[in-house]
């Protein structure tokens, strides 16, 4: 059955980056960083994987379990109708292996496992069978659009009445040697930190204790500016106190959020890559920390771009640009009672 | 919400078996395998047998008029060819794209560019711009920025059910009203990496690919692209566009069973045709023809036919995998099947499964008999791959 509109509930969201992992510690202790390239910080990955499983899997799979193991724990639920997944580069250290190997030594005696975990389904793939589910099952990889790419498929299985609940996540490592790729690239710009990010969102039709609620998901390629007017105006028609931007000081990428000075006025900016730096799931880093926002109900200061939003009685609309054309908007509302 | 119905109103397609929907189904209905010895991948790996694109990536610049010395992709050069197929028979503008979204499936991306460039990329900075040609997402923005800007892009990466997963994905927007129109397929060129890495899993095999043979010995690479234009009914009647077929059902599902093995019982494949059955609102009987995804390996066809056996029973129809032809267009596999699905649909034969001889022992039976004249009312397309990321696609004879 096809719904018209539908509200979700964030049960629950989990964060292993350059923050200190599984914990909101971020928000009133952050971790600082000088070095312009930053690996994650790594939980205790005991309490989820054997030390057997745990050799066999580079960093994305082992983070990747961890956050997802993490959430459908909070959130209380054992088996997701649905695994949604994004990644920009899959796993990339065993990719690289691989490539390198083959580059380097020729096309003998390379190595299966290598190959397997290139593929950029593994993450989703792996949390299937360790949850045995036999559900719907995907994977976006559409650079630092994918997370936003698997939020929308999510939010659209639960609008066509597929799923009751989904666990949709994005997954990035970052090896030495591809952190220098994606420099020249321009993926991670002057002046932003070169980071690894895994986050997952458990969401339900139902739910106690939500973190807040998901109200919206819109796509688009180089839209407008009418079509931005027209967005914008929909998704902040019942109020919004923040709306939460992939700022992170660097001009270029932060003059594609120009658009929220001009039609959004006198909201407050806040921004997350300064925290959490700058990789193909950063976008997951800004949804998390938007529904954590709405889970305390205040925003903490370190996340302030500009204007104040103490307050988060009305919502927070988060906002990605990737390359100055793809945008996305989700819409994250406090629950009702709260 | 009433529901909205899903038509295809182009299609595209360059695959080993031909580089438009002409030429491919005069392959099929020659029954003339496009699988043959390397040529234009260099490889020190020339026992195996694959289906490439008898094109070199100079010719397709030159095809699509791509300037040289423009950093592109063979997977993109490809993907651009079946885009402009399908946008040309859709007869959808540059202007009209706005409006459309565009969903691309693919794994492999640049990494042919990648795997001749790596070592520039550490040393110097000679081939910086495919760096930025890599990754899957860019490659997506290569093929649909050739024809114009889209109203939404993104691209799925679920190995060999990508392109299936991306039309249903498409499918889900029109269905939703997201928007009237959604471009999906895939694309994926045979690259070093992917051969030496199916190599290394020990799934290639060394002569031409036997799907659902006793003595299968694995499967053939192919590679190709493939894209159809999904439209919401009323919108595709009021501009008159014309109606290729009906995308009337599609199931996903997960076999949850291992990385790169499919479980003996075929759980997810059951699941994944099942699902889409009943989305379809149709019994098993209603099927007239399975394009199965059939790779020629032990396990997959074993597995699929397991699967089959338990979704159709007694009512088994005509089953033939047409990687027999194409060879295993991994990523694109689900839109080029789908295109030859709605050959099929269209010209009413029943593709053949090239290269069969021994039943295997509790397997089926595929089609081998090429069957012309037939009035074929519903296909199923299967689509399954690494990771148990299983898909099956229901497309419908339009009237």
């Amino acid at each position: 059955m096809i719904m018209e509109k539908k509200s979700v509930k964030i049960l629950s969201a989990k964060q292993i980056s350059i923050q200190n992992p599984l914990c909101e510690e971020w928000m009133e202790n952050p971790l600082n960083y000088s070095e312009d390239y930053v690996r994650a910080v790594d939980p205790d990955f005991k309490q989820f994987i054997s030390a057997g499983d745990a050799r066999r899997m580079g960093k994305l799979l082992k983070r990747a379990l961890a956050t997802s193991l993490s959430a459908l724990q909070e959130g209380g639920i054992e088996n997701p109708d649905a695994i949604i997944t994004g990644t920009g580069f899959g796993s990339i250290e065993n990719t690289e292996l691989f490539l390198d190997a083959l580059v380097r030594e020729g096309e003998q005696l390379l190595k299966p496992t290598q190959f397997m975990q290139s593929t950029h389904n593994t993450a989703s793939s792996l949390i299937g069978i360790h949850t045995h589910c036999h559900g719907y099952n995907s994977t976006y990889s559409q650079k630092g659009f994918s997370f936003d790419s698997a939020l929308y498929d999510a939010w659209m299985q639960f609008r066509i009445g597929r799923i009751a609940s989904a666990l949709v996540g994005s997954h990035d490592e970052m090896s030495p040697v591809f952190s220098g790729f994606v420099r020249k690239a321009g993926h991670v710009k002057e002046g932003e930190i070169c980071s690894e990010a895994a986050v997952s969102v458990l969401m339900a039709e139902s739910g106690d204790n939500a973190y807040c609620t998901l109200d919206g998901v819109k796509l688009l390629d180089s839209p407008s500016e009418d079509t931005l007017k027209q967005v914008l105006a929909d998704m902040t028609a019942g109020g919004i106190d923040a709306v939460m931007t992939g700022k992170s000081g660097n001009a270029e990428n932060d003059s594609w959020y120009g658009f929220l000075d001009a039609m959004l006025p006198g909201i407050p900016q806040l921004r997350y890559k300064p925290l959490f730096g700058v990789n193909f799931s950063s976008s997951a880093t800004g949804f998390y920390a938007s529904a954590c926002c709405l889970k305390k109900g205040g925003v903490p200061a370190v996340l302030s771009a500009s204007g104040k939003a103490k307050e988060c009685c009305k919502g927070i609309l988060v906002v990605n640009v990737v390359e100055g054309r793809h945008y996305s908007f989700a819409l994250l509302k406090p629950v009702c009672g709260r | 919400m009433s529901q909205r119905s899903v038509l295809i109103t182009g299609c595209g397609i360059v695959s080993a078996i031909g580089q438009d929907c002409g030429q491919v189904l005069d392959s099929l209905l020659q029954v003339r395998t496009g699988v043959g010895p390397l040529k234009y991948l260099k490889t020190e790996h020339t026992e195996f047998p694959v289906g490439e694109v008898k094109l070199s990536d100079e010719e397709m610049e030159r095809m699509m008029n791509i300037a040289p010395g423009t950093p592109t992709t063979r997977t993109a050069l490809m993907g651009m060819i079946a885009l402009h197929e399908a946008l040309g028979e859709a007869k959808l503008s540059r202007e009209d794209l706005k409006e459309c979204g565009f969903v691309n499936g693919t794994t492999v991306g640049g990494m042919d560019k990648s795997e001749q460039f790596y070592l520039d990329f550490i040393e110097n900075d000679s081939r910086n711009a495919y760096i930025s040609t890599h990754d899957c997402g860019s490659c997506s923005e290569m093929i649909a920025d050739r024809f114009g800007r889209f109203k939404m892009i993104t691209t799925i990466s679920t190995a060999c059910s990508s392109a299936a997963n991306a039309i249903e994905m498409a499918a889900d927007m029109i269905r939703l009203g997201e928007a009237d129109i959604v471009v999906a397929g895939g694309s994926e060129c045979i690259t070093k990496f992917h051969l030496n890495g199916f190599n290394s899993l020990m799934i290639l095999d060394h002569n031409q690919c036997r799907p659902f043979d006793a003595e299968r010995a694995g499967l053939n690479l192919g590679e190709g692209a493939a894209f159809v234009v999904l439209e919401e009914a009323g919108h595709a009647a009021a501009r008159n566009a014309r109606a290729l077929a009906r995308l009337s059902g599609y199931g996903n599902a997960c076999d949850a069973f291992h990385q790169t093995a499919s479980s003996p019982d075929g759980e997810g494949a059951y699941l994944a045709m099942s699902k889409a059955l009943k989305e379809a609102g149709l019994k098993p009987s209603d099927i007239d023809y399975v394009n199965a995804h059939g790779t020629g390996t032990p396990n997959n066809d074993e597995s699929e036919s397991q699967a089959m056996m338990r979704v159709f029973g007694k009512d088994l129809p005509p089953v033939s995998s047409t990687k027999s032809m194409t060879g295993h267009t991994t990523s694109a596999s689900g839109a080029i099947e789908t295109v030859i699905c709605i050959l099929a649909l269209r010209n009413g034969f029943i593709p053949v499964n090239y290269a069969f001889e021994h039943p295997m022992e509790n397997g089926i039976v595929p089609n081998m008999d090429l069957q012309k004249g037939c009035k074929l009312r519903h296909v199923l397309c299967n689509s399954f791959g690494f990771g148990g990321n299983d898909s099956s696609l229901v497309l419908s004879a339009v009237e």
